[in-house]
C-alpha cells in the first residue's frame, strides 16, 4: 500500500510529470514523513480532515453520504442480530442439553466460522437469483446501489423508501446471520452461568414459578455481560459490514475503503479509521450507560 | 538455612523430571477426556483430514501450484464447467480448480497456524508481563490493548500491511498475527492474576525465587493449558482473516489460497457462468476447517479450564 498516490491519478508518462509534481506539492507529499505527520496532527486538532486526492472534495462531505448508508445497513442488521440472538440464546439456555439447544449451538458455531463475504455470495446465488424466487419486486443482486436508480435521486417518497428497503434485505440478512452466533452463544453461556448461582436455587426453593425465576432472577443477572459484549462485537460487525458492502456493491464506507486503498487516497483512509474508532468508543460509552441502568451495584466513580 | 540452600541447589534436575512426569500424566488425562467428548473427536477428525490433504497435496493435486492447464488462451480464458478431466472445472486463468483447492489447503493451514502462534506469543508475553508486574505497567499495557481492540480489525490489518510493505507469506502471517493478539493478552492476564495469588507462588517467593523464575516455572506452566486452547481458537480466526484479506485483494501473488480462489471466481461471475462449484467448494473448505478448529478448541477449553469444568 505505501506508494505515490499521484501515480494512480496520472499515467506514467513524462508529459504528466509536471502535473504529478504539482499535485505532490499540493498534497504535501514532497515533505518529510515527520513534517507530514505534524501537519496531519495540526489539522486533526482543528478538525480539518483534508481533501480526497481522487475526488477533490472535502473528505467529510464524501464520507457523510456513505456513512448514512452504512449506518442504515449496520443498524438494521444489528437490531435483528440482538433480538433474534438473545431469543435463541435464552431459549437454548432454558432447554439446555435438549435438541433445540444442541441444534442451535451447532448451527451457531457453524455460522460463526463462516466467512461473511462467502455467506453473502451464497445468499446472492440462491435468494438473490431470479430463477429461485417468485417475487417480481425482488431486485437482482448484486444491485450496485442502495435503491433502484431509475427512480432518480433519493427523495422521501414511497417508491424510494420501498426500493431502499427491498435492496437492503439481503445485505442486512447476511450481516445479521454472520454476527448472530456471537450474540446467541454468549447469551446462552451467560444465562447458564447465572442458572447455577445459589440465589436461583433459593428462588426455586421459596416456591417461585419457573417463569418468575427466569424473568426476575436469571435475566437481570445474565444480561450485563451481554451488553458489554455487544459493544465489543461492534468491531467485528464493522469488519463484516465491509465485506457485505463489497459483495453486494452497497456503496457505503466499506466499499469506499477498498476504493481508497486502490487509489492510495490517504486522507480518506485516515478519516475512515477515525470514524471506526469513534464508533467503537461511542458504543462502549452507550453500553456503560445501559449497564448503569441495568445493574444497581455499578456507580459512576 | 542450610536445608533451603540444599533444596534450591538440587531443584533443577529433579524439578525438570517432576514437571515432565506431571505433564505426561496430564496429557494422558486430557487424552482420556478428549476420547470421551464427541465434539472434540469430530473437531480432531476434521483437523486430521485437512492436515492429511495438506501433507499429501503433491500426490492429490493433478497439476503443480499456479500451473495452467494449457497455453491455448492467454491471459484470460472463458473457463470451463466441471468435467471428468477437471472435477471442478477450470478457472479464467486456465488453471485446474480442483488442484488449486488442494494446494490452497497448505497455505490456509500454514498461514492460519503460524499467525496464530505469532498472536499467541505476543499476546502471552504481553499478558504475562502485564498481569505479573501489575501497577502502572499493567495500566499502560492494558490501555494500549484497549486502543488496539477499539480499531476495527480489518482496517488495522490494512494499516499493518501498509507498514510491512509488499505482501509475501511472511508478511501476511505478521499482519494477521500482529493484529490478533489483544484478546489473547486479556485472557492470559486474567489467568495470571488468579495464579499469582495462589499459595505455591507465595511460597516460592518466600524462599527467594527471582521474578523470572516465578514467571517461567510457576505462572507460565499454570497458564499453559489455557494458552494452548486459546491458540487453537485463534487459528480459526486467523484462517478467516486470511480468507477475507485474500478476497479483498490483499494476498500474495505467488500462492493460491481458498480466499483467493473465491475472489477470482467472484470477479469472473462464476455462478452466472454456470460453475457454482468454483465458489462453493473453497468456501465449504474454509467453513468446515474453521468449524473443526472451533469444535476442538472449545472442547479443549472445557477440558483444560477448571472454571468451566465445574458446571
Amino acid at each position: 500500500m505505501p506508494g505515490d498516490p499521484t501515480l494512480s491519478l496520472f499515467p506514467r508518462d513524462p508529459k504528466y510529470e509536471g502535473l504529478a509534481q504539482y499535485n505532490r506539492a499540493l498534497f504535501g507529499l514532497d515533505k518529510s514523513p515527520w513534517e507530514q505527520f505534524v501537519i496531519y496532527l495540526q489539522r486533526t486538532v482543528t478538525l480539518d480532515w483534508g481533501t480526497s486526492y481522487r475526488l477533490g472534495e472535502p473528505v467529510i462531505n464524501v464520507l457523510a453520504g456513505d456513512l448514512a448508508w452504512t449506518l442504515l445497513l449496520v443498524g438494521t442488521s444489528t437490531i435483528f442480530t440482538i433480538l433474534i440472538g438473545m431469543l435463541v440464546g435464552s431459549y437454548a439456555a432454558w432447554r439446555r442439553g435438549k435438541p433445540f439447544d444442541i441444534t442451535s449451538t451447532g448451527i451457531g458455531i457453524f455460522l460463526y466460522g463462516m466467512p461473511i463475504f462467502w455467506l453473502g455470495l451464497m445468499l446472492q446465488a440462491t435468494l438473490g437469483n431470479p430463477r429461485f424466487h417468485p417475487f417480481s419486486w425482488w431486485p437482482v443482486y448484486p444491485t450496485n446501489l442502495y435503491y433502484d436508480d431509475t427512480l432518480g435521486p433519493w427523495r422521501w417518497d414511497g417508491a424510494h423508501i420501498w426500493s431502499t428497503l427491498v435492496h437492503l434485505i439481503l445485505p442486512a440478512m447476511t450481516l445479521a446471520l454472520g454476527s448472530l452466533a456471537g450474540v446467541s452463544l454468549v447469551m446462552r453461556s451467560s444465562l447458564i452461568d447465572t442458572m447455577t448461582e445459589d440465589f436461583v436455587v433459593t428462588a426455586r426453593a421459596k416456591g417461585l414459578s419457573e417463569r418468575q425465576v427466569l424473568l426476575r432472577h436469571i435475566f437481570p443477572n445474565g444480561l450485563p455481560p451481554m451488553v458489554s459484549l455487544i459493544a465489543l462485537d461492534l468491531a467485528f460487525i464493522i469488519g463484516g459490514a465491509y465485506q457485505v458492502e463489497v459483495v453486494f456493491g452497497y456503496r457505503g464506507i466499506g466499499y469506499r475503503t477498498i476504493q481508497a486503498i486502490d487509489d492510495l487516497d490517504y486522507p480518506l483512509l485516515q478519516f475512515i479509521i477515525v470514524i471506526g474508532g469513534v464508533a467503537i468508543v461511542l458504543a462502549n460509552l452507550v453500553s456503560d450507560f445501559i449497564l448503569l441502568r441495568l445493574d444497581p451495584r455499578i456507580k459512576i466513580a | 538455612m542450610a536445608t533451603i540452600d540444599v533444596a534450591r541447589r538440587r531443584a533443577p534436575a529433579s524439578l525438570l523430571a517432576a514437571s515432565l512426569a506431571v505433564t505426561a500424566r496430564r496429557l494422558g488425562e486430557v487424552w482420556a477426556e478428549i476420547r470421551r467428548s464427541p465434539t472434540a473427536l469430530v473437531g480432531l477428525g476434521i483437523l486430521i483430514f485437512f492436515v492429511a490433504i495438506a501433507l499429501f497435496a503433491p500426490l492429490l493435486a493433478h497439476y503443480p501450484p499456479l500451473a495452467r492447464v494449457s497455453e491455448s488462451c492467454n491471459p484470460i480464458c472463458p473457463g470451463s464447467p466441471p468435467s471428468s478431466q477437471f472435477p471442478l472445472g477450470t478457472s479464467s486463468r486456465n488453471a485446474d480448480i480442483y488442484s488449486e483447492v488442494i494446494w490452497g489447503t497448505q497455505i490456509s493451514l500454514f498461514v492460519g497456524i503460524l499467525s496464530a502462534i505469532v498472536a499467541s506469543v505476543v499476546g502471552t508475553t504481553v499478558g504475562l508481563i502485564s498481569g505479573f508486574a501489575g501497577g502502572w505497567i499493567d495500566e499502560v499495557v492494558m490501555r494500549f490493548n484497549d486502543i488496539v481492540l477499539s480499531i476495527p480489525w480489518l482496517v488495522l490489518m490494512i494499516i499493518v500491511a501498509a507498514l510491512i510493505g509488499t505482501i509475501d507469506v511472511a508478511g501476511l502471517i505478521l499482519v494477521i498475527g500482529l493484529t490478533g493478539w489483544s484478546l489473547t493478552a486479556r485472557v492470559i492476564r486474567a489467568q495470571v492474576l488468579s495464579v499469582k495469588e495462589r499459595m505455591f507462588v507465595e511460597r516460592a517467593r518466600m524462599i527467594g525465587s527471582s521474578n523470572l523464575h516465578l514467571l517461567w516455572r510457576h505462572i507460565f506452566p499454570n497458564a499453559f493449558p489455557l494458552i494452548f486452547a486459546n491458540t487453537i481458537l485463534t487459528v480459526a480466526v486467523s484462517i478467516l482473516s486470511e480468507s477475507v484479506l485474500a478476497f479483498l485483494g490483499l494476498s500474495t501473488p505467488d500462492h493460491v489460497s481458498w480466499g483467493k480462489i473465491i475472489s477470482e471466481a467472484y470477479e469472473n461471475h462464476a455462478i452466472l457462468n454456470g460453475n457454482a462449484l468454483w465458489i462453493v467448494v473453497p468456501g465449504l473448505c474454509i467453513v468446515v476447517l474453521v468449524f473443526g478448529f472451533y469444535l476442538f478448541g472449545y472442547a479443549l477449553d472445557e477440558i483444560l479450564n477448571p472454571r468451566l469444568r465445574r458446571r
